[in-house]
């Protein structure tokens, strides 16, 4: 029998938590990314205030959620452009491909959109003969291992110069003479520019879908970016129907808050605004614009007001970086396509609570995540929430209902709460006594195999409290 | 804009997925007062000298700024950018104001205008004008119309030729005057550029020049 | 005298480490309260809430505003039981008739050193302790309760304690409950990280203001054998310099976490 996602995370989890070399890797890489982040705090003269406003933005966006994608749709079509709103992932996939084939594309050059992961929308169009490139660079690394992104906007973070380079030597046919980065970069530039030149198709995610402007905005540093929604004749923006703003001049403290929290940049190299095609006297640009918007269960969620402000996120991953459970076991062990504290409170909406409550339940709800968000979703108490929904929705398991039904039952006398504390400290002290400690009968040994047992006083406070009360 | 019936049997979940998006808006969610209203000045400093603050921002994103007094001067300036690069066609944005200034600048070289069509893919550098310079980020803002959307990002080298009167303070202000003049109407492309391209894709260590150009170089004019 | 506190004890703290309960009570005396347990308080509810187990978490919060209802100020030795009253009750008892009852009794609940730093409005409580120690910001009492520097306040007017400062005080123990339980290999590897971070400090001790995570790193630090040993803020503060070395040392080896084995 395969097995359940939480057996594989539970499996991955452990691998992961003990893989040393992985926790230094990573903390090498958030510690670069503290120190810029602060860097980044430090343009901004009121982060709090920064906070409060892109928080205000996204909930009138999301408020009002079909009168500006309404608004985006007529100013896109009315240049000319498609807007295709789709469902689910298999209607988004099936639409860019059935364009593709009726267009004959061969190449597809792809830049970086985690909504593309979360349809499959790659392995769609490899399906039908179509030759996708991940033009992103650390996308371009996971795709060569035929793995996902390990972080949503540093999608190879997990890997060092010397894994690449052998990457790169085993997967592009050429020989590879240094590990630099610098170097290393240069060998994608060069096979990927072929790419760009050829492909008959460039697909984008959006940042943000500007609804009075009607332009999709991408935030980038590399440029594959650009050159993806450049060169090709066909353009094909693949987003959610979450990602609308109402206003062009929104994107004022949007972009620098994306900026500062995702990288610690003041703000992205190339911010870029595209309403259509390429107009009458342009000198380049695609001959056709096409705009998927993907529902895939954002709808449901909106309809839940304790939780629609989780729709509110703009994919910055500063929650994922600060999380001290992803820094301990990584974006893969996740399973899904968005993992960290988001990944844990939106996955079990878009994907199903039974399957993935146990996201919500691997953390120690420390509350990190929801003091870094730069839209102030108050992420861990979305997580308690989820913990709620999937015991009322029965799914969990029923040795652990009856358990807690107990455990009620004592808190409510307190004569049993006593005798049950008594009768634990007695167990474990016998059980001490003969030696099952660290045993297979050892009651305490899920504690025990990682610390050393808990010491055990000779009496409760209560009892020593009345024993006190009677001495005087 | 009303749904034909020719739409809506193309797209049928267009208007499922409207009618959810409103029946789950009926439940409207519970907001808490915020302490005070937030605006602008508190969020960003106010930029107090734009000229000085583009050259910090331009130092600090790794772009060259070159402040100059006349056209003459531009024309040098280029010419001392253009003769470090190696020999190669070089695609320059069709106006008046280039035309003069490349001409004095690089009498000799190979030239694709913008109004030939697309930049070729071994460019050795474009040239553009900008439609505003922005200090708060040290950013150039163009458009379609700046030469086209190749033209700032294919070739390894992107000048730009701009004056000191394009400057504008912050972002709010760009994209405020942006919306009013309805710039993404005329133009099916902007674009905000702060720096040459870039990655930290691997262990976090800043490599420039990705895919776009490795060096922006901003010749900034004192008047046209 | 300055006023009655009752006493909130964490039933992990009364069944497991009675000595956090006895010093909160030696401190609270010291300066000046009068202090009452009501004794037939079992549980504010927390297990079952952070499993997700609204529906037996709610009997025992209902019962818990009982049993506090008269209670002046409420004080107890662990942020995150604090946190479940102050911060959770209001809306696990939304719809119940002591509603009213639990947000009056929220407004009145104190974890122990912002009892002492902003109600009693007292930083020098007359103690002693020549050990360098250092500071693990506890999750709930830091971004629920927003305790920063009360603790630190606390700690830096001891006379003799030397305080270091550790990298990456704010990042989580790995304890979270039942997440130890339920995702121990996650657990124990977020404490050793922890372990790491103490153990580069060289302190003699590391105390916080919540002792359930002291007790999973006590536990982390007891493994790896390492020298620091957890502590509980108060009792710190409960050690008043009167007593000779080796009583001093012998109540410290109580207070300390990490006591030989029965």
């Amino acid at each position: 029998m395969s097995a359940t996602a939480a057996q594989r995370f539970l499996q991955d989890a452990a691998v992961k938590s003990a893989d040393l070399m992985h926790r230094e890797v990573i903390r090498r890489g958030m510690d670069s990314y503290d120190a810029a982040h602060l860097k980044g705090r430090a343009r901004i003269k009121d982060w709090e205030a920064a906070r409060q406003r892109c928080q205000e933005i996204k909930r009138e966006a999301i408020n009002h959620l079909d009168r500006y994608l309404l608004q985006f749709e007529e100013k896109v079509a009315a240049r000319g452009g498609h807007v295709f709103w789709a469902a689910n992932s298999e209607e988004a996939c099936a639409y860019v491909k059935n364009l593709a084939t009726r267009l004959n594309v061969k190449t597809v050059v792809k830049s970086k959109s985690m909504v593309t992961e979360e349809i499959h929308l790659g392995t769609a169009l490899e399906k039908a003969g179509i030759k996708v490139w991940e033009t992103d660079f650390g996308e371009f690394i996971v795709q060569l291992r035929e793995e996902g992104p390990y972080h949503i906007v540093t999608p190879a973070m997990h890997l060092l110069r010397g894994q690449i380079a052998t990457l790169f030597q085993e997967k592009l046919g050429q020989k590879i003479e240094s590990d630099d980065p610098a170097y290393l970069m240069a060998v994608a530039r060069r096979v990927l520019r072929e790419a760009f030149f050829s492909a008959e198709m460039g697909i984008s995610g959006a940042n943000f879908l500007v609804a009075d402007a009607g332009v999709i905005a991408i935030s980038t540093n590399e440029g594959n970016g650009r050159l993806c929604t450049s060169i090709p004749r066909i353009h094909v923006v693949v987003t959610g129907i979450e990602k609308v703003i109402p206003r062009l001049e929104d994107l004022a403290v949007l972009w620098p808050v994306l900026a500062t929290s995702g990288t610690g940049q003041g703000i992205t190299t190339y911010g870029t605004l595209i309403g259509g095609a390429r107009q009458s006297g342009e000198a380049d640009g695609p001959e056709e614009f096409h705009v998927v918007l993907v529902d895939n269960g954002r709808s449901q969620l909106l309809a839940d007001p304790e939780q629609r402000e989780v729709l509110h996120c703009i994919r910055c991953g500063a929650c994922l970086n600060i999380c001290p459970v992803f820094r301990h076991v990584g974006g893969h062990t996740y399973g899904t396509t968005y993992p960290g504290p988001i990944g844990s409170v939106l996955t079990p909406h878009l994907n199903g609570i039974k399957e993935f409550k146990h996201l919500s339940y691997a953390s120690s709800l420390c509350g990190a995540c929801t003091s870094v968000c730069p839209v102030k979703i108050d992420l861990h108490h979305h997580l308690l929430q989820n913990r709620r929904n999937a015991t009322e929705a029965g799914a969990t398991k029923a040795s652990e209902r009856l358990m807690f039904r107990a455990w009620r039952h004592a808190m409510l006398h307190p004569r049993i709460y006593a005798l049950g504390g008594w009768s634990m400290r007695k167990a474990l002290r016998i059980a001490y006594g003969l030696g099952l400690q660290g045993s297979i009968l050892d009651p305490m040994r899920v504690w025990n195999r990682y610390r050393s047992p808990v010491p055990l006083p000779a009496e409760s406070f209560r009892a020593r409290w009345r024993r006190d009360r009677a001495a005087n | 804009m009303p749904q034909t019936d020719r739409a809506q049997s193309e797209n049928p979940s267009r208007e499922q997925i409207l009618q959810r998006i409103r029946a789950g808006l009926r439940t409207p969610v519970k907001v808490e007062e915020p302490a005070a209203t937030t605006s602008d000045r508190m969020i960003f400093e106010p930029i107090q000298n734009p000229l000085e603050r583009f050259q910090q921002e331009c130092i600090a994103n790794l772009m060259e700024c070159a402040l100059t007094a006349d056209s003459t001067a531009s024309a040098r300036h280029l010419a001392d950018v253009l003769q470090s690069l190696p020999e190669g066609e070089i695609f320059v944005q069709d106006d008046p104001s280039l035309r003069r200034v490349v001409e004095l600048a690089a009498p000799g070289r190979a030239i694709r205008w913008s109004s030939q069509g697309a930049p070729s893919e071994a460019s050795q550098a474009t040239v553009t004008l900008a439609e505003a310079l922005i200090a708060q980020t040290g950013s150039i803002l163009v458009t379609a119309s700046c030469g086209g959307r190749g033209a700032s990002v294919i070739a390894p080298c992107h000048i730009v030729y701009a004056t000191i009167p394009q400057l504008v303070p912050d972002l709010a202000t760009a994209l405020g005057r942006a919306s009013r003049e309805q710039t993404l109407d005329h133009n099916s492309f902007a674009c905000v550029i702060s720096g040459s391209s870039r990655t930290a894709d691997i262990e976090k260590i800043l490599v420039q020049g990705a895919h776009g150009p490795r060096r922006l170089v901003v010749i900034l004019q004192t008047e046209r | 005298m300055k006023g009655k506190v009752s006493l909130f004890v964490p039933c992990f703290v009364d069944q497991l480490l009675p000595q956090v309960a006895l010093d909160t009570v030696k401190v609270l005396r010291r300066i000046g309260y009068t202090v009452e347990f009501p004794e037939d308080q079992t549980c504010c509810g927390q297990p079952a809430f952070n499993t997700g187990y609204w529906d037996d978490a709610r009997p025992c919060a209902e019962r818990f505003v009982r049993v506090f209802r008269h209670a002046d100020v409420v004080v107890c030795p662990s942020g995150s039981c604090t946190t479940m009253v102050r911060t959770f009750y209001a809306d696990l008892l939304a719809a119940s008739s002591l509603r009213d009852d639990a947000i009056a009794l929220a407004s009145r609940t104190f974890e122990f050193s912002e009892f002492l730093v902003k109600v009693a409005a007292i930083t020098q409580v007359g103690a002693t302790f020549p050990h360098s120690v250092t500071y693990h910001a506890s999750c709930h009492g830091l971004r629920e309760l927003h305790i920063h520097d009360e603790p630190l306040q606390l700690l830096r007017q001891v006379k003799g304690l030397n305080l270091i400062e550790m990298t990456r005080s704010q990042e989580c123990c790995g304890f979270g409950g039942t997440f130890a339980a339920k995702f121990s290999d996650i657990s124990a590897a977020m404490g050793t990280s922890k372990a790491e971070s103490i153990a580069a400090t060289g302190a003699e001790f590391v105390t916080a203001t919540d002792p359930s995570c002291l007790m999973h790193l006590q536990g982390i630090l007891g493994k790896r054998n390492a020298s620091t040993r957890t502590i509980y803020l108060a009792s710190i503060l409960a050690q008043d310099g009167q007593t000779n070395a080796s009583q001093a040392r012998e109540s410290l080896a109580k207070k300390s976490f990490a006591e030989a084995q029965p």
